[in-house]
């Protein structure tokens, strides 16, 4: 029986309120006491100066793999994912091919089991191919270990395949992840839509695509009784409009992607297209609205919303290059700045990233208890760095956060009692 | 223009953006602009500042005024030119578009001029090469040079630009043109009035020194000094922006009627081609007030200027 003693830790646990200094005992990769722990081990870490947290849940991750394995595999997305303090990683199901059946889900599952340092957990494809005209083996895939269904970064567009899917979901109690959108009004667009974009000459992502996008999502999820995910919320409004529905009692979770907190319209500067995702950056004032949010724990997740891109996808003129943002060695850190700065205290910055989002899909981690899973990190809340894209880990460096100082790092990533990474 | 005390230089290695120029910036280009149209006038050759320079005319998009004006411009000025019209279609979208730059690089040219149907294109191949480029349109973003030839235009036969009444009407919001000129003229003093159907007029144009924005052009153009008509990019228009054409001309085309509210001595530019009987009427683009054939003279000139100061240079 191996047992790892860590001790002189600031430990946090968001879920039951936890933060105190102490220690804590691993054996057989699950947590087996916290506090006041001693004894003899075969590892003994000592944490002074670090806290100890439960490893961080991230429910969007895209990888390449399968399809695209030279933006990023899932054994490459891990190494990224575990130096950024991300121990549990949900992929999207928009690959090649997408992961619309059963079959697939397996081989996602135990490609995640065989190559990767993080464990892995699939979302289904809402649809066939991704395509919104008919839907997927739902029930199936969520008993092969889809834990939520989403039809990535292409939303359904037609409502009444929504619709009816929606319906079906809430039959199966499984969880719809849409991300707001309009195609209609936002298929053009390549960044935030006004005065920037126009004086630009790039045309925009309007925030009222998210905004009709969203309400019909919310509509749809009251009239099914689906449980909803919005998928990267990005405007000051739809926060109101999610207030609304939860007003009304609609089940509905809420991600924001951790750049979102970061960046507003502006970084995108000279057209640096290491800038464009979509939902793109918004205004200043949506940035500060979806902190407050998050701050008045209205945010069920945050998420990387990693998406690796290779410099052939990026080293393009803005509206021809690819959206998407590498981000699985940045979210912890975009969350600690928003500590160092006091709009949110440690364990209100911790728990969308840890015990929320994995409650959401049903995981037993995220969480400081005896007899979890050991999923652990360390960190160093105050420790300053650099981020520069060369040392990234991520097989794509297409970084955001590329020459930004930031705060917080991981020093230490421990998965189901195992050392993985260490800084 | 000298103010004792301090020295002027022209600092720049790219010209790209008017958002990247000063109001100095401006004339001292508009003022070396004007040594050339009068030299050209005079049926003097200007001095061989470009002798034995290469300057490679690359343009992604279809032009034949631009790049010719560029081309004659260089010749001018003794340089070799090359001119490398790449239809879009030929070109791969993707690394092509930096290799291609790369590629222009390693022959050290003293100068590229680059068109490129994407906003902020130019830039990024600026970013890849050693040698100054000049932006002769990227997407809808900036055209500086037409920017710089409407100025002086407007300079030279108004004699001033501060205080200017100056109205420009029609698709605003896919012209690289508008987004140029206006900053241009707004650096110079001039007020500017953009005027357009709202399907057509961005929002935020007071970012790009607009003093007011109108949908109603007989408002807009009344006791205008300037009119300046665009042309509407029908190959842009890629649904409904607009009814009709007939409706359009009702709306915002220019007839005698309408320039009688402009002032009495107003003149009439549009950086052509034109539509006529779609933007503006045959018999006031061929008329007194018009003088859209010196605005093709005067980019000659600018032309001239931008690659003088530029050509060579290695900041």
């Amino acid at each position: 029986m191996s047992r790892t003693l860590i001790t002189n830790a600031r430990l946090l646990c968001p879920a039951s309120g936890l933060d105190e200094m102490g220690g804590l005992l691993v054996e057989d990769g699950k947590i087996s006491a916290i506090g006041d722990v001693s004894g003899a081990a075969d590892t003994l870490i000592d944490a002074s100066g670090l806290c100890l947290s439960p490893g961080l849940v991230d429910l969007r991750v895209k990888t390449g793999e399968p399809g695209g394995e030279q933006r990023e595999t899932l054994e490459t997305a891990s190494r990224a994912a575990v130096s950024g303090g991300v121990t549990s990683m949900v992929v999207m199901p928009d690959t090649e091919p997408v992961i619309d059946d059963v079959a697939l889900v397996q081989f996602i599952t135990n490609r995640g089991r065989e190559t990767s340092k993080t464990r892995i957990y699939p979302a289904g494809a809402l649809t066939m191919g991704l395509q919104g005209k008919a839907m997927s083996e739902i029930s199936l895939m969520q008993g092969s270990g889809a834990v939520f269904f989403t039809n990535g970064d292409w939303p359904v567009e037609d409502t009444s395949v929504l619709r009816r899917t929606m319906a079906y979901a809430a039959s199966c109690d499984v969880m719809v992840s849409s991300r707001a959108d309009t195609y209609a009004l936002s298929a053009k667009g390549v960044m935030n839509s006004g005065a920037r974009a126009a004086r630009m000459g790039l045309s925009g992502l309007p925030r009222e695509a998210e905004w009709i996008g969203l309400s019909r999502d919310l509509l749809l999820a009251e009239a099914t009784g689906c449980r909803l995910l919005v998928d990267q919320v990005s405007t000051a409004r739809s926060l109101d409009i999610i207030r609304e529905a939860r007003d009304r009692g609609v089940e509905v979770y809420v991600s924001v992607a951790a750049h979102h907190l970061f960046f507003n319209e502006t970084d995108v500067g000279d057209y640096l297209t290491y800038c464009k995702v979509n939902p793109p950056f918004r205004n200043e004032d949506d940035r500060q609205a979806l902190i407050d949010a998050l701050a008045a724990g209205e945010i069920d997740a945050i998420v990387s919303a990693h998406d690796p891109q290779p410099p052939e996808e990026k080293r393009l003129p803005f509206g021809e290059a690819a959206f998407g943002a590498a981000g699985l060695e940045t979210v912890l850190s975009a969350l600690l700045v928003l500590v160092q700065d006091e709009r949110l205290s440690l364990l209100d910055a911790l728990r969308p990233v840890t015990s929320s989002p994995a409650k959401l899909i049903g995981v037993p981690q995220g969480r400081l208890a005896a007899g979890l899973p050991a999923d652990l990190i360390l960190f160093d809340p105050d420790k300053p760095w650099h981020c520069e894209r060369e040392n990234l880990l991520s097989r794509s460096l297409n970084s955001p956060f590329d020459g930004r100082r930031m705060v917080g790092r991981v020093m230490h990533t421990i998965i189901g009692g195992e050392t993985v990474f260490q800084r | 223009m000298s103010i004792p005390g301090y020295s002027y230089k022209f600092d720049h290695k790219h010209l790209l953006s008017i958002e990247d120029l000063s109001r100095l910036d401006i004339e001292h280009i508009l003022d070396l602009s004007e040594e050339f149209a009068e030299a050209t006038r005079a049926g003097r050759r200007p001095e061989p500042h470009l002798k034995d320079m290469t300057v490679i005319n690359l343009f992604f998009e279809n032009s034949t005024r631009t790049m010719s004006s560029f081309e004659i411009a260089a010749r001018r000025l003794g340089a070799d030119v090359v001119a490398m019209p790449i239809a879009q279609s030929s070109v791969k979208k993707g690394e092509t578009l930096i290799d291609t730059a790369m590629t222009l690089n390693a022959m050290s040219p003293d100068a590229i001029v680059i068109r490129h149907s994407a906003s902020g294109g130019v830039k990024l191949l600026s970013r890849k090469v050693d040698c100054a480029v000049i932006n002769a349109g990227d997407g809808t973003h900036q055209h500086p040079t037409q920017g710089l030839l409407d100025t002086l235009t407007i300079r030279r036969t108004k004699g001033r630009i501060e205080g200017l009444k100056v109205t420009i009407c029609g698709d605003i919001m896919h012209s690289r043109v508008a987004r140029s000129t206006t900053l241009a003229l707004h650096l110079l003093g001039a007020e500017v009035t953009l005027c357009g159907p709202a399907t057509l007029l961005p929002s935020g144009t007071e970012h790009w020194g607009a003093a007011r924005t109108t949908h109603d052009f007989d408002d807009a153009i009344e006791g205008a000094d300037v009119v300046m008509m665009l042309r509407l990019q029908m190959e842009r228009m890629n649904g409904a922006y607009l009814p009709s054409q007939r409706e359009y001309f009702r709306n915002f085309g220019l007839t005698k009627e309408r320039l009688a509210r402009a002032a009495s001595d107003a003149t009439v530019m549009h950086p052509g081609p034109m539509n006529r009987g779609i933007e503006i009427e045959s018999a006031i683009a061929d008329g007194e007030r018009s003088v859209i054939t010196q605005q093709v003279e005067m980019g000659v000139a600018v032309r001239e200027a931008v690659l003088k100061l530029l050509a060579g240079r290695r900041v």
